[in-house]
């Protein structure tokens, strides 16, 4: 009794965070895993809900416009983890130095994340306008022509544009969490690495690259999380164009979802994407531990 | 992955809405916008100093994120006398049960004067009643800059009889990308996205004879995929082809920033940014026709009375003083829609005959055509709309149109044909 009494403070101090916990995660999760198998629609409706079984499922599998958002989420994470994680790690190593005025450098990189996600798009659209954006204008300088690239309207090349932009704006963020590692890296391994004759590149090879293993697990992890889930930049610049080369599994949801207001269809989609999503993350863990 | 319901918002309605409940007060939710604004807290004013001797007075409220607040609202009982409703929400919103008819409430007169278009907005087929009527209306047509159409010697119609037809229009296309300065003879408005989609160019599928759902049979397969449908997609992709429409990725002002662009497919909204542009030489030419008629997109927001409201005689004398000559006059003047009204044209300076944009208004009148008036509009035009696009960017015809034919009509199936739609 008396232990029992002991834990009242703990549990009513949880208490709020597990409510919101309750409501806002777990309880839209089972529902949506619920509603997956039913009709239910966005709208309230005169005629009742009713369980169809796998036909939600069918139907997306059976989707051309379902594999196309996949094949090309799936690109866009195999291009950008790669490409991201180097960026920021390299920058990461740069900040990590003991330059005059290092505190506002750092500053400066992390910009990108202090900036809401929309406005940086708008910004980037005017980046890339055809003909005359800023990107088209460096083009022409460069070429010496008036060539221009419709970066958002050839097909071949919008997913790149979207990847261009959601590296820039999203890479400080992996940055900081590098940045973090690093500090955790003891100094005397450098000197006595020095000291042993070790130049740059080797102290990085067997230093600071095997000290990093678990931010490293974290980030990639993290950072694979975070491309499969790509919607905003591609919503508002693209809306899944030019012909469907860019639309993605979370746009096709909220097309469905919100725009045809099939909730049962959408909850179906996000079950198929949540287990994707779970069954990578796990296999990425997996695989780096046995590293 | 995760969604979220909506009971907090309810009850935070739940609380400011019982302050309402005194008897002869009439509640009217309103849209939240600047020029709205204005013009609401002046009727509000004009309606309380009316009817101070009888008894009743009005209160309005703006509310953001509307439709979400009404839709939470309704279902947690807490709607207010009056409501907005945006036209395309309406078939959905009286399917759900949310909505009673207002045909009866209205004044003859207010019936009379009514733009066919608006009334046809309002009006739900099944049982043909109207349950909706806006005071204003939207309209499209092709805005001109008079000095590039002087340069390729192009005489614009001034009538809607005269609208040109599509070997006309692409004559004039082609003209155009002839002059200087002209780097695309047409801002088709290809990067709107969303709604624009079914309702900017729906109308040249109507002309041409298509549509996208039979409005009889409810089956968009047949219809949507059509020979005449797919034809007019067909025209307008030839326009892109030809290099006549501005780039999705282009940009909003070509017609009225650096005038790269000689004619620009867009509503009434954009009067302000076009006249104060191109001042004198702005030109406004009726929509162009694929068949034997042009058609125009119509549709707004509208008054309607949730079918939880049982205070009759004091919402008739609100809706038939929103609707009276004289308020929907002013609501076109505040927010630059075309009067809903044929009486409240003649009052109205710039759509009036004789004024500067006149042709919004004949357009409103005589060639308005409203999108399909169903519950399945949502997925409709959002299937419609995304097949559209992808075949303006280049998909196959065939295949995007029966996709689309199939999600539109796999969803009427899954709603058991909409009843009572399905007789």
């Amino acid at each position: 009794m008396k232990s029992y009494k002991r834990f009242l403070p703990e549990v009513g101090m949880l208490l709020p965070a597990i409510i919101l916990m309750v409501v806002f995660i777990f309880i839209p999760f089972f529902l949506s895993g619920y509603f997956s198998f039913t009709n239910e629609r966005l709208m309230p409706r005169p005629i009742p809900t009713q369980w169809i079984g796998l036909r939600n499922y069918e139907r997306i599998l059976a989707d051309s416009e379902f594999w196309m958002s996949v094949k090309n989420t799936l690109y866009f994470a195999i291009v950008v983890i790669p490409i991201q994680l180097s960026l920021s790690l390299a920058s990461a190593i740069l900040l990590n130095s003991k330059l005059k005025f290092i505190a506002v450098f750092r500053g400066i990189t992390i910009l990108p994340i202090l900036t809401p996600i929309t406005v940086i798009v708008v910004i980037w659209a005017a980046i890339f306008q055809t003909p005359d954006g800023l990107l088209n204008g460096i083009y022409q300088w460069l070429t010496g022509t008036y060539d221009y690239i419709d970066w958002l309207g050839d097909e071949t090349i919008a997913m790149l544009s979207i990847v261009i932009l959601s590296i820039w704006a999203s890479f400080p963020f992996q940055m900081l969490i590098y940045l973090a590692g690093l500090q955790e890296i003891p100094k005397d391994r450098y000197e006595a690495a020095e000291i042993d004759g070790f130049n740059k590149w080797q102290q990085f090879r067997y230093i600071t690259f095997p000290g990093l293993r678990n931010t490293n697990i974290f980030v990639v992890i993290i950072t694979t999380i975070g491309a499969l889930s790509l919607f905003t930049q591609v919503n508002i610049l693209t809306g899944g164009g030019p012909n469907g080369s860019t639309t993605t599994i979370i746009q096709y949801m909220f097309s469905n979802g919100f725009s045809s207001q099939k909730i049962g269809y959408a909850s179906a989609v996000s079950v198929i994407f949540f287990i994707t999503v779970a069954s990578l993350g796990l296999l990425q863990r997996r695989l780096m531990r046995n590293e | 992955m995760k969604k979220i319901k909506i009971p907090l918002l309810t009850g935070l309605l739940a609380l400011t809405a019982s302050d309402f409940l005194q008897a002869k007060q009439v509640t009217a939710w309103v849209i939240d916008g600047e020029s709205e604004r204005q013009y609401f807290v002046q009727m509000e004013k004009d309606f309380n100093e009316k009817f101070a001797g009888q008894d009743v007075s009005l209160k309005i409220q703006p509310i953001p994120s509307y439709d979400d607040a009404i839709r939470a609202a309704w279902m947690s009982n807490d709607l207010p006398d009056v409501v907005m409703v945006d036209g395309p929400n309406m078939a959905n919103y009286i399917w759900s049960g949310m909505l009673q008819p207002i045909g009866n409430m209205l004044d003859k007169e207010v019936l009379e004067q009514i733009l066919p278009g608006v009334r046809a907005q309002g009006t739900y087929s099944p049982d043909n009643k109207i349950y909706m009527l806006s005071q204003g209306d939207s309209s499209v047509l092709l805005w001109g800059n008079k000095k590039y159409l002087d340069k390729a010697g192009i005489v614009a119609p001034q009538t809607i009889e005269d609208a040109w037809d599509y070997d006309q229009f692409t004559e004039v296309l082609k003209k155009l990308s002839k002059v200087d300065g002209v780097k695309w003879p047409l801002d088709f408005k290809l990067g709107n996205g969303g709604e624009w989609n079914t309702y900017g160019y729906y109308p040249f599928i109507k002309s041409a004879g298509g549509d996208i759902i039979n409005q009889k049979t409810w089956k968009a397969d047949g219809t949507i995929n059509s020979k005449e449908t797919k034809s007019a997609i067909n025209k307008m992709k030839s326009w892109i082809d030809s290099g006549y429409i501005v780039p999705a990725t282009a940009g909003d002002n070509r017609f009225f920033g650096d005038k790269t662009a000689a004619l620009s497919w867009v509503g009434n909204w954009m009067w302000r940014s076009h006249s104060q542009a191109l001042g004198d030489d702005l030109v406004l030419i009726p929509a162009p026709r694929f068949g034997e008629h042009s058609y125009a997109p119509n549709g707004g927001w509208g008054w309607a009375v949730p079918s939880s409201s049982n205070n009759t005689k004091d919402i008739t004398t609100f809706l038939n003083f929103v609707l009276s000559a004289d308020q929907v006059a002013k609501w076109s003047t505040a927010t630059g829609y075309i009067p809903a009204r044929r009486d409240s044209i003649k009052m109205t300076p710039m759509f009036a005959e004789g004024g500067k944009a006149e042709m919004l208004a004949l357009q409103a009148q005589e060639i308005a055509v409203v999108r399909p008036v169903h519950p399945a509009y949502p997925v409709i035009t959002s299937e419609f709309g995304k097949a559209l696009k992808n075949i303006f960017e280049g998909a196959d015809i065939d295949t995007a149109l029966n996709r689309a034919a199939m999600a539109i009509d796999d969803d009427i199936e899954d709603n058991m044909n909409y009843p009572p739609f399905d007789k």
